[in-house]
């Protein structure tokens, strides 16, 4: 307890300086532009930045990319309140209520609301991360093979179910997908090379990062430009500053929607989007004015903004203490802190028990940079929102290509990138979700590693998967997933206890 | 069993995914078992991707199944509301979106210095989106000079970025 003090105390004197000051600011201001513009996402965003920020010293960088993620996926509640549209997938639940609010005229109302629930929410996941965190890198110094082997199929397994409401095969698919790409290139284990057909360029495997900006920021592109502009509901503001009496109205709602967040946002692959959706759920079902939701209501807009934001320090948990991102952006963090030197995984607290507490910094500081440009920037926001997708879309492009081949310098990066973007956009047309696709690209050299070292281990013995105790967590876990998303067991388990389709 | 929407690409997607699927399972079994290099065989490296191949094949399979039942071969249910006017303004949209930007990172860039790749593609891309074939000549210089000022300072300031900034030899 006191040792974690400690390092709390000297992590942030890593951050006592001006630098720190400037990079928070001019991050974070990145980051809600960029969320708040449909089209441009947090991972993208993050992405991009990785890009412009691998010169720079590890913890200047990694805390540029936190405070633009935070940023995004609070910047995305702007477009889902004026626009209709989420800046973010994770801004998709605002919609619901946000935008009838500023229909109605209460535009202003809105944004601050979602101002201080997402600036209260990333305070609840702060402060499990900084409790959790630590525990959990404790357990994870138990993990073996068998279990690394698991937490690899679990976290395809839920991602997939959860990623994709109605069609966890396709989420299912996007993951095995990811795993496979993954196996591209020198195997781990003897670096004999695989699936490369004589091609060199393909020996080094795939790098996640233009996987990333092809995924999330070229199908993007091609996917905004396809569609009808939008218009903006208001070019009007009321108060953006929001009353306390609204916010201790909901602080219940507030409370569990931070704590939802957190816990969805530490569950492999899943992200802020459904962390949103299931505090809005909760809400809902929890609400005295539960006929309010999707024509306004203010609590349904502060469970959605309080879910995504505290689901960026829950997706963070998980990346830093298990290597095993919590979120899409939270992936391409990770693989941005390996760029930068860093070793996330459960050796963290032993090898650099300050960068723990570091990036609760960071996370703290964006977020207060975040509430601070929220409440201030609303008009000036709002007119970025007025820019003509035409004349945004083509520099955004040109940043997705330089960006990728700015970290190897190699052309074939560009190809990759390319590549992604026509791939991702093709599955995110036949719904097939994202996130589970690039959690499988990073899960795919643990799962490899991890299976063939444990039948090493176990001389081709099978129980060690099945009896050891985390192990048997993880695998019955997983079934329970896969046999919930059976129609045929989900009609027999309605049976058995009663529960009716509503 | 309901009419899914994408019924029948499903059972396409499917088809193709059971075909990868084996194809990947027999690259791997092809894969070198190492046994000169006396390697333990749990170890061989077309273990994993070989049953990654299986298992793509089998959710290709069920998808296959699903929407082979679910409406594949009968008319299919729309995605949107969108009247075919609209559906073909946005297919016009998305070809030439792709076609810019295929020129621009396929043909331009490595071809021709970074600067002048970038100023091209922004501008064009710029005025292709927004000519409107009726519009006032006053109005259509304005956008032009727009779209040129964006070019020039998107081809000014990411190369000076990269170059000067980061250190990196642009293409």
């Amino acid at each position: 307890m006191f040792e974690g003090l400690g390092h709390l105390f000297a992590a942030f004197e890593t951050f006592a300086n001006f630098t720190t000051v400037f990079n928070v600011c001019w991050a974070t201001l990145v980051g809600i532009t960029i969320g708040a513009l449909p089209g441009l996402t947090a991972t993208m965003g993050v992405a991009l930045l990785t890009t412009l920020t691998y010169k720079m010293a590890p913890e200047q960088a990694i805390l540029v990319l936190i405070s633009c993620y935070v940023g995004a996926i609070y910047g995305g509640s702007r477009s889902a309140i004026l626009l209709n549209i989420p800046g973010t997938p994770a801004n998709a639940a605002t919609t619901m209520d946000g935008f009838p609010l500023a229909k109605a005229g209460r535009a202003g109302e809105a944004m601050g609301l979602a101002t201080t629930s997402s600036m209260i929410g990333t305070f609840i996941g702060i402060f499990f991360l900084a409790i959790i965190a630590p525990a959990l890198a404790e357990i994870a110094l138990d993990f073996q093979s068998y279990e690394y082997f698991w937490l690899a199929i679990f976290g395809i397994v839920i991602a997939g179910q959860m990623c994709s409401f109605d069609d966890a095969l396709k989420g299912w698919i996007a993951g095995f997908l990811g795993l496979f790409v993954a196996m591209i290139g020198q195997e781990g284990i003897h670096a004999e090379e695989r699936f490369v057909f004589g091609w060199s360029e393909l020996s080094g495997g795939i790098a996640l990062i233009p996987a990333l900006v092809g995924t999330f920021g070229v199908a993007e592109i091609l996917t905004v430009m396809r569609n009808r502009a939008a218009e903006l509901a208001t070019s009007v503001v009321d108060h953006v500053v929001p009353r306390l009496s609204d916010l201790w109205h909901y602080k219940r709602t507030i409370v569990r929607s931070g704590i939802i967040g957190t816990a969805v946002g530490i569950i492999p692959g899943v992200g802020e989007d459904i962390g949103a959706w299931i505090s809005y759920a909760a809400a809902r079902r929890a609400s005295k004015e539960r006929d309010q939701f999707g024509k306004g209501s203010k609590e349904g807009l502060c469970a959605a903004e309080t879910g995504n934001n505290a689901a960026i320090p829950g997706a963070i948990i998980p990346a830093l203490t298990l290597a095993v991102p919590g979120s899409a952006p939270a992936a391409v963090l990770l693989a941005a802190m390996l760029i930068h030197g860093l070793r996330p995984g459960p050796m963290i607290m032993i090898e650099s028990p300050d960068f723990v507490f570091q990036v609760v910094w960071m996370v703290a500081m964006a977020t207060l940079a975040m509430g601070i440009f929220g409440i201030l920037l609303t008009r000036p926001l709002l007119k970025i929102l007025k820019v003509p997708r035409e004349r945004l879309m083509p520099v955004v492009f040109v940043l997705c290509v330089i960006g990728p081949y700015a970290i190897t310098l190699r052309l074939f990066d560009i190809y990759v990138t390319l590549f992604f973007g026509v791939l991702g956009f093709i599955l995110r047309e036949m719904k097939y979700p994202m996130a589970p696709l690039v959690l499988g690209v990073i899960l795919g050299d643990i799962l490899d590693k991890s299976l063939r070292r444990a039948l090493v281990l176990a001389d081709g013995d099978l129980t060690p998967f099945f009896f050891r105790p985390i192990s048997a967590v993880l695998w019955i876990t997983t079934a329970l997933v896969i046999l919930s998303a059976i129609p045929g067991v989900q009609r027999a388990a309605a049976r058995v206890f009663g529960w009716n389709k509503a | 069993m309901q009419a899914r929407p994408l019924a029948r690409a499903d059972l396409i997607t499917g088809v193709i995914l059971v075909v990868f699927g084996i194809a990947a399972f027999a690259e791997s079994w092809g894969m070198p078992r190492l046994e000169e290099r006396s390697i333990n065989p749990w170890t061989a490296p077309g273990l994993v991707p070989g049953l990654l191949g299986i298992i793509i094949a089998l959710l290709g399979l069920v998808l296959a199944l699903r929407s082979a039942f679910a409406g594949a071969f009968g008319p299919q249910v729309p995605l949107d509301d969108d009247t075919p006017e609209e559906r073909r303004a946005a297919s016009r949209r998305l070809a030439l979106c792709s076609v810019l930007c295929f020129i621009y990172a396929v043909v331009l860039v490595g071809h021709i210095p970074f600067w002048l790749a970038t100023l091209l593609f922004v501008f064009v891309f710029i005025v292709s989106f927004e000519w409107q074939r009726d519009e006032a000549w006053p109005m259509r210089a304005r956008k032009l000079a727009i779209a040129a000022l964006i070019a020039v300072l998107a081809a000014g300031f990411i190369p000076y970025m990269f170059e000067t900034l980061f250190l990196v030899r642009l293409p």
